[in-house]
């Protein structure tokens, strides 16, 4: 039980806390371990014949306010098994997250579940495009057994989701453990059962090449990369510290061999003339969340919500909204009057960057 | 009178003048304002059925006591038993029968041995969900930013801007290089992605370390109007009853239009539907059609305004309607108002001394649109 349920019970009831990622959702309550649960971010209608994704960030208004309607009605009824009306509402959100979704979500939130309170607090987003490349390559180069014959893979398309990753252990390893530069074997090939009679057939090859989406594109842009071109606009005094207290989020990078990939293809970078003349640093370390990466930016926002002192300060009331019919971004800077017992600015960031480490 | 079922629905809009909101009539909850409010009722387990107080709820984290999730394929685990021999502590020499309990899937027939769960004694009560071995740190970590949170709290009452202070170096986390696993497991010891979601605190990796967990819990739902805060929909306490201790619900108030028959609809030819109004209620009720402007693509003009009753049955009417469809293909659509007086039973009475009217009689207009089906050729 968390050590805060008892003050919970006794004073403001616990928070809820939302994570909304494009491919899963992070739902739960505030100063819990974990969240209560973790599902697909899609609803399904009794017209289209695939579930529909909620967060899309290039639909109307209308229709996404009636998924996220119908989503976090989900969340509500199904999953946490509470009234919205009782309890304020953490919202993990991207930095990069559009005005015009966050706006929606608002607004689904107060006007219709009538929430109290909205805080939102801000996490970096993965990119998301892995898995699509990874369903191109299968379509192109797997066949499937069906119980008369061979097909090619086309009916795969429609089992094809992140369920793949799990058992095809992608080999993210470029880079040899031994140091030398031989490319490992590929993982053996794989049969995958779709459902009672088809079987696909994944071949290893596949599994080694989809880790090469992280590798660098055209414009010779990685994971890596975005790491050290953060690094360089960083002030220098910090550099060092930032360098060696990396926190790395998301479902993506649980694929087994990410980080070890991401820390040697960042060691091999840090050679290049471009960054050997600018970065002053060559340790680098990750940091091992108390939870698994693709809970850990929901864990940030639990935490964070467990705080009672300050949550009431620095969150949107229902009436607030109401009067002004505007919730303010992380970016705008602007201090409304103590007054309005709000206050904008930046949220306080995820716990990791104020948790030093000692060596073992 | 036989009645012929159409595929067609009929729909009824609701609060006209604010918002057109389309709800089949079975499941619309009558109320003179549109949006409602849905409430957490009461608590209670899809598979034994016990209710839950959500005091209890709320700290067994939504999840029933007793049963248990197959951590496979979710269905709901059963506890077998067996009988296995044991010696007697007194005399090592003789032996007697006891029962084990383990935990078994009917469907996918996964037991708790295979994840090395030892066998318990007692039928219920023994199984146990592992701790998160976070916890610990977890908590420490909650300590922490609470006292930082108070510090705010403390400089935010003294009316001063919150100063950046020195951070202690906290022993909190931990480095790890990651080690590239070199070996493959057998695919079918990989627990798949849905199944690994089910427990976000461990996420297994490998099917060994799959345990189950405690059935999670459902919810009976009330609602309530959002404006006039009355209940409109409160289920039993009961989890095994069906019943409803309040329902307003529109098809046991509202007069209800049924199609009867529909004659084959031809681009421009005047045809004849065959509608039925039923009265729910027990006093008389008087309706009247009204034409209304056209709202859809295919709304047509209804042509004569005073439908002549054809058969009258018991709380039943049977009218015709004249339909001229104003389009080549497609389906037909017709819409139309529906105006019928209505007794407030659910109002206070007066008391008799004041009036002598009796219950408030009320007019209300009721959108109505019914889907003919397609055009033939």
């Amino acid at each position: 039980m968390p050590l805060y349920e008892g003050l919970g019970s006794g004073g403001e009831k616990t928070a809820v806390v939302i994570d909304l990622g494009e491919a899963f959702t992070k739902c739960g309550f505030a100063g819990e371990t974990g969240p209560r649960c973790i599902i697909p971010s899609v609803i399904k209608r009794a017209g289209m014949p695939k579930p529909v994704r909620v967060v899309q960030y290039n639909i109307n208004t209308e229709e996404l306010y009636s998924y996220l309607k119908e989503f976090i009605h989900i969340l509500y009824f199904r999953h946490l098994l509470v009234n919205p009306r009782d309890r304020r509402v953490v919202i993990i959100e991207s930095v990069l997250c559009p005005s015009h979704f966050r706006e929606t979500l608002t607004r689904v939130l107060f006007k219709y579940f009538e929430v109290p309170v909205f805080i939102s607090n801000n996490r970096y987003r993965e990119s998301g495009c892995i898995a699509s490349k990874l369903e191109t390559q299968l379509l192109e180069q797997c066949t499937v057994d069906t119980s008369a014959a061979k097909e090619q893979s086309s009916l795969c398309s429609i089992v094809i989701n992140y369920d793949l990753k799990r058992g095809l252990k992608i080999q993210a390893a470029k880079f040899n453990i031994d140091g030398n530069n031989e490319r490992p074997s590929p993982p053996p090939n794989v049969d995958y059962p779709l459902d009672g009679e088809k079987i696909l057939h994944v071949l290893g090859s596949i599994r080694f090449s989809c880790g090469n989406s992280f590798e660098q594109d055209n414009e010779e842009k990685s994971v890596a990369t975005l790491i050290l071109d953060s690094l360089i606009q960083c002030p220098i005094d910090t550099r060092k510290q930032l360098a060696e207290n990396l926190v790395v989020v998301g479902g993506t990078s649980m694929l087994p061999g990410f980080l070890h990939r991401l820390l040697a293809e960042i060691r091999y970078l840090v050679e290049k003339p471009k960054y050997k003349k600018v970065l002053g640093t060559k340790t680098f370390r990750i940091h091992t969340p108390p939870a698994k990466a693709n809970c850990v930016a929901w864990l940030g926002g639990a935490i964070f919500g467990a705080l009672q002192d300050i949550l009431g300060s620095r969150s949107v009331s229902k009436e607030y909204y109401n009067q002004t019919g505007r919730i303010p971004d992380w970016c705008s800077l602007n201090n409304p009057p103590l007054e309005m017992m709000f206050d904008v600015g930046k949220t306080q960031p995820p716990l990791m960057k104020r948790a030093f480490s000692t060596e073992k | 009178c036989k009645y012929l079922c159409f595929p067609s629905v009929n729909l009824y809009y609701f609060n006209n003048e604010k918002s057109l909101k389309k709800f089949p009539l079975t499941i619309k909850v009558w109320s003179s304002f549109c949006s409602h409010i849905k409430l957490v009722d009461s608590h209670y387990c899809p598979s034994c059925l016990e209710n839950m107080p959500s005091a209890e709820a709320k700290l067994k984290k939504n999840r029933c006591a007793n049963c248990f999730d197959c951590p496979g394929c979710m269905h709901t685990l059963s506890t077998r038993a067996t009988s296995i021999s044991t010696q007697l502590p007194d005399d090592p020499a003789k032996t007697t029968m006891k029962k084990a309990y383990y935990l078994a899937c009917g469907f996918c027939r996964w037991t708790s041995r295979d994840v090395g769960m030892a066998d318990k004694s007692v039928a219920s009560g023994g199984w146990q969900e592992p701790e998160n071995p976070h916890t610990q740190r977890m908590n420490k970590l909650i300590e922490y930013y609470q006292q930082l949170a108070q510090k705010e709290k403390v400089e935010r009452d003294r009316k001063k801007l919150a100063r950046r202070r020195n951070y202690m170096p906290l022993a909190f986390s931990q480095h790890t290089i990651h080690v590239v696993v070199t070996c493959f497991l057998p695919f079918f010891l990989v627990t798949t992605l849905q199944q690994r979601l089910l427990q976000p605190d461990f996420q297994p990796v490998c099917a060994s370390q799959l345990y189950p967990r405690h059935k999670h819990l459902l919810i009976k739902r009330s609602l309530r109007c959002r404006k006039c805060e009355h209940n409109l929909s409160k289920p039993e306490f009961n989890p095994t009853s069906i019943k409803f201790k309040i329902q307003l619900v529109a098809v046991n108030y509202i007069p209800e239009v049924r199609i009867m028959s529909i004659p084959n609809l031809r681009y421009m030819k005047e045809s004849q539907v065959l509608l039925t109004l039923t009265n729910p209620v027990e006093n008389l009720t008087h309706v009247t059609l009204l034409d209304t402007a056209k709202v859809g693509a295919f709304c047509l003009s209804l042509s004569d305004p005073h439908f002549p009753w054809t058969f009258r049955k018991a709380n039943k009417v049977g009218i015709f309607i004249k339909v001229t469809p104003q389009r080549e293909e497609g389906e037909v659509t017709v819409c139309f108002k529906m105006k019928h007086d209505f007794k407030n039973l659910a109002a206070p009475i007066r008391p008799i001394e004041e009036s002598d009217q009796g219950t408030e009689v009320i007019w209300l207009t009721q959108h109505v649109e019914l889907s003919l089906g397609p055009l033939l050729p």
